[in-house]
C-alpha cells in the first residue's frame, strides 16, 4: 500500500553530550505529534515518551563481498515492527550510544527494500559536548566520525566554556566537517525545526538543505585525519568516465569515506545529476533542468578519513569532457 | 479434505468468504488444534477469537491483551486455545472461551517468533535467547549471535532451530548436556523452516536469497536471485518441494531424490498478482496457499501444477495465512486488519 515515509532522525554523540536531553525536549515539545524512540539497550534512563524500543545495535556484515556494508539488522527488524501498530508514526527517533558508528545505521536506510518504503533517513543529528569535545577525539574514532557524518550539529553545553574555548571547537569541528549546520546550545535548548524534518538525504533537496555548498573552499586541513573537502568542475562531465572513476574511488576507498554528494553538469543532459552516499552505498537521480544561460558547474563533496584533494580533484578533471 | 483444482469450480466462482473488520494490522493467524476456533494477532494489541464456522456471528472485540502489538501466535499444543507473543514482551495463554493468562513476561523484549510442537512445547523467540516451554517448566536456550529471528522444531519436537546472524543453531530438547550445532552461513536469516521429514533447514535471508542445509550431511546450498528478502518459507508435498515468497508466481524448489542442485524450480500460475508476501502448506499436502503484496490470495496444486484465485486483490498487502488441521479452511489476515476465512470444502 501506499504509504507516506515515516522521517527517521538518527541522534548521536558522546556519552554525556546531551542526547536525551534533546530526545527529551522534542518529545515534550506540544506538537501534537506521535514518535517512536530507539534507544540502545545501555542507553540514559527517563525517555519521556509512550514508545520506546529497545535496540541491540546489531551490526552484521552484508554478505556481498563489502566489508563497509554493514548494517543495523535489529533497526530492519524494530522498523518492520513498527509498522504493523495500528496507530501511525509521525516519526521516529534512533539514539545510538555514545560509541556508537553511525555507519551502519545510516547504511540501513539504504540497503532494505522494505525500510525505504516504509521510512526515510530525514537526518543525523550529532550532539558535541563543547567542553569535552577535543579531549574525546583523542580517545577512538567515534567522536570525530560522529561529527563527519553528520547533517546538524548541536554544540551544546556553551555555557561551559570560553569564548576562546568555543570557538577552538567550532574550528575542529569545521576541519572534519565543514558542510554540517552547527547550532550554539546550552542544555541541548533548539528549535525543533532545526533538527527535524531536513530532508538531508533527500536527493531533492541536496541545494536546499546547504546554502554553501556551491561555494568552493580550499581551507581544508591536510594534517587533520578526517576532513571535508569538495571538487569543481565548469566543463561538463563525461558520464562513463565518471561512472568508473567514482566506481573505483569507493571500491578502493569505501570504507574511509563516510558521506560524500554531488551535483554534477552531465554533458549533453538538460538536467543536473544528483547523488549522495554513505561509504560505498549511493543513490541518485536526475535533479531540476539547467536555465538557459545558466553555468553549469559541477561540485562533489566528500567527508572522510585521509583524503587527498589534489589527488582526488586530478581524478574528477580527468571525467570532464574535452573543452 | 479433497480439494481439486481442476473441477471447473474453482476457475469460475470464489469460496465462500466471511470478512470482519479487525481495525489493525494482522501480524499472524492461527487455527486452534480442533479447527473450531480461528484467531489473529493484530497490531492494536487484540488477539481476536472468531469461530471457525462462516455461519455463526463473530462475537464483538474483546479488549487488548498486549500492550502494543500482538506480534506472533500458535495453536496452544496442550489446550484448545492459542498462545501469543507481544512486543510488550508477554507470552500469554489464550483460552477459547476467551480468558488469557501469562506464561511469562520479558519486559523490554519482543516476542516476535513463536513455534509449537503437537508433543506440547512451545519455542519463544525472546531477544537472543530461545524460551522453551514445556508443560509448567520454562528454560532458555542461547544466547545467540544476535536477535533470533526465526524458530521451528524438528519433526519429533526432540531439536529447535534458530535463526540468527550468521547461520542456524539446533538445539537438541532432550539432551541438556548436548552442545548445540551450529550450521554457519554469513549474513543475517530472517526466516526459518524445518522440512516436515526432519531432513533439511531453510532459512531466507537478508540479501534476498535462501539458504537450506542438509542435516545429515551437514552441506548447504543457496538459492539466489530473489527480486526481494524471502520472508515465508513452506515445505510441502511431504518436503519434496520448498516453496518461497517474494516471486510473482508459485516457486517451488525440487527436494525429492538428489535435491534441487542444479536444478531450476517448479514455478506454475499466472503473473499479474503482484509479488507473494506469504505462503503456506497444510501437513504433507500438496496445496500451497499464496498471498500477495495486492491483496490477492491463491492456492496452488504442485502436483497439477494448476492454480486458482481464491480471493480478489483489494490493494492491502497480506499479511498472514493460515490453514485449518483438516485442511478446509484458510484464514488469511492484511494489512487494514480484515479478518478472512475461506471455506474451501466446496
Amino acid at each position: 500500500m501506499a504509504q507516506a515515509q515515516v522521517p527517521v532522525t538518527v541522534l548521536t554523540g558522546y556519552l554525556g553530550a546531551g542526547k536525551t536531553t534533546l530526545l527529551n525536549r522534542i518529545l515534550s515539545e506540544q506538537h501534537g505529534k506521535k514518535y517512536a524512540v530507539i534507544v540502545n539497550e545501555f542507553g540514559e534512563l527517563g525517555i519521556d515518551n509512550d514508545l520506546v524500543v529497545n535496540a541491540d545495535e546489531e551490526v552484521f556484515e552484508m554478505n556481498n563481498g563489502c566489508i563497509c556494508c554493514t548494517v543495523r539488522g535489529d533497526l530492519i527488524r524494530i522498523i518492520e515492527g513498527l509498522m504493523k501498530r495500528k496507530d501511525k508514526l509521525d516519526g521516529i527517533l534512533v539514539e545510538t550510544t555514545g560509541l556508537a558508528d553511525p555507519g551502519p545505521v545510516a547504511q540501513t536506510f539504504f540497503t532494505d527494500d522494505e525500510v525505504k518504503a516504509r521510512t526515510r533517513l530525514d537526518a543525523i543529528v550529532t550532539v558535541v559536548d563543547a567542553k569535552h569535545f577535543l579531549g574525546q577525539l583523542g580517545q577512538g574514532n567515534e567522536a570525530e566520525e560522529q561529527v563527519a557524518f553528520a547533517d546538524v550539529i548541536l554544540l551544546n553545553k556553551t555555557d561551559l566554556v570560553s569564548a576562546e574555548e568555543l570557538a577552538r571547537v567550532e574550528g575542529r569541528i569545521r576541519t572534519i566537517n565543514r558542510y554540517a549546520k552547527i547550532f550554539k546550545t546550552e542544555k541541548s535548548r533548539i528549535e525543533l525545526d532545526a533538527i527535524l524534518d531536513k530532508g538531508a538525504f533527500d536527493l531533492k533537496r541536496i541545494l536546499e538543505f546547504e546554502p554553501d555548498f556551491l561555494h568552493h573552499g580550499h581551507d581544508h586541513n591536510h594534517e587533520e585525519e578526517v576532513a571535508s573537502l569538495s571538487l569543481t568542475a565548469d566543463r561538463p562531465v563525461d558520464p562513463d568516465k565518471f561512472q568508473k572513476w567514482m566506481g573505483a574511488l569507493l571500491q578502493l576507498r569505501g570504507p574511509d569515506i563516510f558521506r560524500s554528494k554531488g551535483i554534477l553538469a552531465i554533458q549533453g543532459a538538460p538536467r543536473r545529476y544528483v547523488y549522495q552516499g554513505v561509504h560505498m552505498m549511493m543513490d541518485s537521480d536526475w535533479g531540476t533542468p539547467w536555465k538557459d544561460g545558466e553555468k553549469r558547474s559541477s561540485k562533489l563533496v566528500f567527508i572522510g578519513r585521509n583524503l587527498d584533494g589534489a589527488n582526488l580533484q586530478r581524478g574528477f578533471d580527468d571525467c570532464l569532457a574535452p573543452a | 479434505m479433497k480439494l481439486d483444482l481442476s473441477r471447473p469450480s474453482w476457475a469460475e466462482r470464489l469460496p465462500p468468504a466471511r470478512s470482519v473488520a479487525g481495525d489493525a494490522p494482522v501480524a499472524a493467524c492461527a487455527f486452534n488444534r480442533d479447527g473450531s476456533v480461528v484467531a489473529f494477532a493484530l497490531g492494536d494489541g487484540r488477539v481476536r477469537l472468531l469461530p471457525a464456522d462462516l455461519g455463526a456471528t463473530p462475537p464483538e472485540a474483546a479488549a487488548p491483551v498486549h500492550g502494543g502489538v500482538a506480534l506472533s501466535l500458535v495453536a496452544d499444543p496442550s489446550g484448545d486455545g492459542f498462545v501469543s507473543g507481544g512486543d510488550d514482551g508477554r507470552l500469554l495463554r489464550h483460552g477459547t472461551d476467551g480468558s488469557t493468562s501469562e506464561i511469562a513476561s520479558y519486559k523490554g523484549r519482543w516476542i516476535e517468533h513463536l513455534a509449537a510442537h503437537r508433543n506440547g512445547i512451545i519455542a519463544a523467540a525472546v531477544g537472543r535467547n530461545v524460551v522453551v516451554v514445556e508443560g509448567g517448566a520454562i528454560r532458555e536456550l542461547g544466547p545467540h549471535q544476535s536477535t533470533v529471528a526465526g524458530i521451528d522444531f524438528n519433526k519429533d519436537g526432540g531439536r529447535v532451530a534458530c535463526a540468527h546472524y550468521g547461520g542456524v543453531t539446533v538445539w537438541s530438547l532432550g539432551q541438556a548436556n548436548l552442545p548445540p550445532r551450529l550450521f554457519a552461513w554469513r549474513g543475517s536469516h530472517v526466516a526459518l523452516k524445518w522440512s516436515s521429514d526432519g531432513r533439511f533447514i531453510a532459512t531466507g535471508t537478508q540479501e534476498n536469497d535462501i539458504h537450506v542445509w542438509r542435516i545429515a550431511q551437514a552441506t548447504d546450498m543457496r538459492m539466489q536471485g530473489y527480486p526481494a528478502k524471502v520472508k515465508s518459507l513452506a515445505w510441502a508435498s511431504n518436503s519434496r518441494f520448498l516453496c518461497t515468497s517474494a516471486q510473482a508466481v508459485f516457486t517451488a524448489w525440487p527436494f525429492a531424490g538428489k535435491g534441487p542442485e542444479g536444478k531450476p524450480p517448479v514455478q506454475f500460475g499466472s503473473e499479474g498478482a503482484g509479488l507473494m508476501t506469504v505462503v503456506a502448506t497444510q501437513g504433507t499436502s500438496d496445496f500451497v496457499a499464496a498471498g500477495f503484496d495486492s491483496g490477492e490470495v491463491q492456492l496452488g496444486d504442485l502436483k497439477s501444477r494448476r492454480s486458482a484465485v481464491l480471493k480478489m486483490a483489494d490493494g492491502s498487502e497480506v499479511t498472514s495465512l493460515a490453514w485449518s488441521p483438516d485442511g478446509g479452511k484458510l484464514a488469511i489476515g492484511n494489512e487494514r486488519g480484515d479478518l478472512i476465512l475461506l471455506d474451501l470444502g466446496r
